[in-house]
């Protein structure tokens, strides 16, 4: 996988690790992470809670020790270098403002350590803050202000003194709904804008699609897959990340490849090439199939329920301990408990051999 | 809007009848609190006949005031008042200072940094100071050599016994031993002190009394103070370290000012606890080093009997800075500083 092209800015840093681990005494917190970041790289650490997504991004912080591997920010080796040495920014979940001192002073901390002069300060934190519209709260103290507020100062700390590497770990997870989206595209703007480095570290897949470049999709302190969003969503390399991407996520059902085709219970289809094997799981995306009369798709089940999220239906099936969600278009009705056929494209099925759970691939 | 049942209502917001009744009870308790106070006053007033000839207690009325008591302790024993007041001062303040910086110090690495000490090591130590101990006391060892061959025996084969069998101690059990300290009744080692500033000839010093003070309540000072730092989060020191500070910079503009509230209260209690200590006081000083307490105990035992106008007088000298310091860092106490800290 190729790292996209990205508007490279002068003051941007790659950073690369190379077979990073992590070990809490007997834990592996951190399997192997080997990851290059392009300079201006917005790259998202997607997964589940303790994944160790977020134990990565302390080791680049320097929070965390790294116990083996290297890790390179632009051409300096930071493997054991203090945090303080690495040129990086980092937004915290908590924010982590300075509750004693005002939204200035707070803006201002990374500028006071550096010795910057006062007025050249002063200038310095009022561009930050009008970057984030906060120009008017300057003398406010954090608890004077909202979670959406709170949040702007954190990002103006990051930004005000311009460092080579951005890290974010889930800045957006104490807001509200309806502000993470906005926040979200203020975010992914000011990262076009400013062309930093970006390492965010979230367990939404929404944000990870959204934002990122690049997804890098983690289980159990191991990568599963590094891609664009739209190659981890199209092209899922195992059952894992095929089953955490999307909403509601990839379909599945376990059978069998004989002489070229998947038999499964109720489905039978052209396995695409691949060969023969006995324990496979089929895997097809909601909004890839549709609803037909029953006997006409490629298999058969009971509507379990209908649901409506206002510019589509999400129709549920189940057959067995099997549950299979289909995308349908927003007028599209039906009554629970009827039976009804899925039909779907063979040609965008995707096949995982169930035992390590890899996608199977065709040898042609 | 009507207030719902366990909601705490405001007083002026109450019924007129249960209005009464609630300032009665709080008035007749803090009667009953001043009360002790107020007799200090007046007694501190009353002429010896007056004390003894029964229980007077409106001045002008009861009994004529005279400030002889007053005269006694400030005019003709002037000099033997001063030297309780400053004395007491000094050390409480010297005493006080020093745990709370020490104290506090180890609270902030114990809330910080994972120790993992052997126990065997620790044990092995201790051993090697109780035979030291009976090799110097019983066989009568060379004091300097002896301890010169225990320390190399422990640094020869400290490693070597810390690897036979290890136990590794956690912060937590570090905190409960340093806080069993505390519980240990003072009595317990009143005489080995006693007889360790004797053999040092320190005894009647200010510096024995400071470093015993400040040893008896470095436990509390690491117990409320441990707290304290490890309610501020860890976030806003690795945001510090990240932006670029030093770690005494972290220390001086993040911990130190959201630890100021925890830092008065730790230090106005020393101070109360350092200011009323009578029990190692009196061991351990006879004239010069006297402090109030000894003072004010002395007064009881003289040979005309219990001087209760004089001890009045001293007493209330000696709460007046008590109840100024609390006054003072009553605000800081109070403040609560860290609300808003981490979300909203």
């Amino acid at each position: 996988m190729n790292a996209p092209a990205v508007d490279m800015k002068a003051s941007a840093k790659g950073i690369s690790i190379q077979a990073m681990n992590k070990f809490y005494g007997g834990f592996h917190a951190l399997k192997d992470l080997t990851l290059d970041v392009a300079p201006g790289e917005f790259l998202v650490l997607l997964g589940p809670s303790g994944c160790g997504k977020s134990t990565a991004l302390r080791m680049i912080a320097g929070l965390e020790s790294i116990s083996t591997g290297t890790l390179t920010i632009g051409d300096q080796d930071a493997t054991h270098v203090l945090p303080k040495y690495r040129d990086i920014a980092m937004v915290f979940q908590s924010y982590a403002l300075y509750p004693h001192k005002t939204v200035g002073e707070n803006i201002g901390f990374p500028l006071k350590v550096a010795k910057m002069p006062k007025p050249e300060m002063d200038a310095t934190i009022l561009a930050a803050a009008e970057q984030v519209e906060l120009e008017e709260l300057l003398d406010r103290l954090p608890s004077q202000l909202s979670g959406g507020q709170r949040q702007r100062v954190a990002l103006a700390r990051a930004i005000v003194r311009r460092p080579s590497v951005f890290l974010m770990d889930e800045p957006l997870s104490n807001l509200d709904a309806k502000l993470r989206g906005n926040m979200r595209a203020e975010l992914k703007h000011m990262q076009n804008t400013l062309g930093i480095t970006t390492v965010y570290v979230t367990h939404d897949q929404i944000e990870a699609m959204t934002l990122a470049h690049r997804v890098a999709i983690m289980k159990d302190g191991e990568l599963q897959q590094l891609g664009t969003p739209k190659e981890v969503y199209s092209d899922p390399a195992n059952l894992f990340v095929a089953g955490f991407m999307g909403s509601p996520p990839m379909n599945f059902v376990s059978g069998a490849i004989e002489n070229g085709t998947f038999t499964g219970p109720g489905v039978s289809l052209p396995s695409n090439g691949i060969g023969d094997q006995t324990d496979v799981t089929l895997g097809f995306r909601p909004e890839d199939c549709t609803v037909v009369p029953t006997g006409a798709g490629h298999l058969d089940a009971q509507i379990f329920t209908l649901e409506m999220t206002g510019d589509q239906s999400l129709v549920t099936f189940r057959t067995g301990e099997n549950s299979m969600v289909v995308k349908m278009p927003k007028d599209f009705d039906a009554m629970p408990g009827s039976d009804a056929g899925i039909a779907f494209d063979a040609a965008s099925a995707c096949f995982f051999d169930n035992a390590t759970g890899q996608r199977l691939r065709s040898s042609g | 809007m009507k207030p719902s049942l366990f909601q705490p209502r405001k007083i002026g917001e109450m019924a007129p009848a249960s209005k009464i009744v609630l300032y009665a009870i709080l008035l007749s308790w803090a009667l009953f609190v001043i009360f002790p106070i107020y007799w200090l006053l007046i007694t501190s007033v009353k002429t010896p006949a007056a004390v003894n000839e029964g229980p007077f207690f409106i001045p002008w009325v009861d009994f004529q005031p005279s400030l002889h008591a007053w005269q006694d302790l400030f005019v003709d024993d002037f000099a033997d008042t001063f030297r309780a007041y400053a004395n007491s001062i000094i050390i409480s303040l010297i005493a006080t200072g020093l745990s709370v910086l020490v104290g506090s110090m180890a609270a902030y690495s114990l809330s910080r940094i994972e120790f993992a000490p052997n126990l065997i090591t620790i044990l092995y130590f201790v051993a090697l100071l109780v035979g030291a101990c009976v090799a110097v006391g019983v066989y009568g060892a060379n004091l300097w050599l002896t301890l010169a061959v225990v320390v190399a025996m422990f640094f020869l084969l400290a490693r070597a016994v810390g690897r036979l069998y290890t136990v590794r101690l956690k912060n937590g059990d570090i905190l409960f031993w340093i806080i069993s300290q505390r519980i240990l009744a003072p009595i317990v080692v009143v005489v080995p002190i006693y007889m360790m500033f004797q053999s040092v000839r320190m005894l009647d010093t200010h510096l024995a009394i400071i470093l015993t003070y400040a040893v008896i309540n470095l436990p509390i000072v690491v117990w409320l103070m441990y707290d304290f730092f490890n309610s501020i989060p860890r976030d806003l020191e690795e945001s510090a370290q990240l932006d670029g500070a030093t770690m005494i910079m972290t220390f001086r503009e993040i911990v130190l000012p959201l630890s100021r509230t925890g830092l008065a209260a730790t230090t106005l209690l020393v101070m109360i606890f350092s200011w009323n200590e009578y029990l190692f006081a009196l061991f351990l000083s006879t004239t010069k080093a006297q402090t109030l307490p000894i003072l004010v105990a002395a007064m009881n035992a003289g040979e005309r009997g219990i001087l209760w106008w004089t001890m009045s007088v001293a007493i209330i000298i000696m709460i007046i800075p008590v109840v100024a310091l609390a006054v003072v860092l009553q605000k800081y106490i109070s403040k609560g500083l860290l609300v808003g800290a981490v979300k909203g």
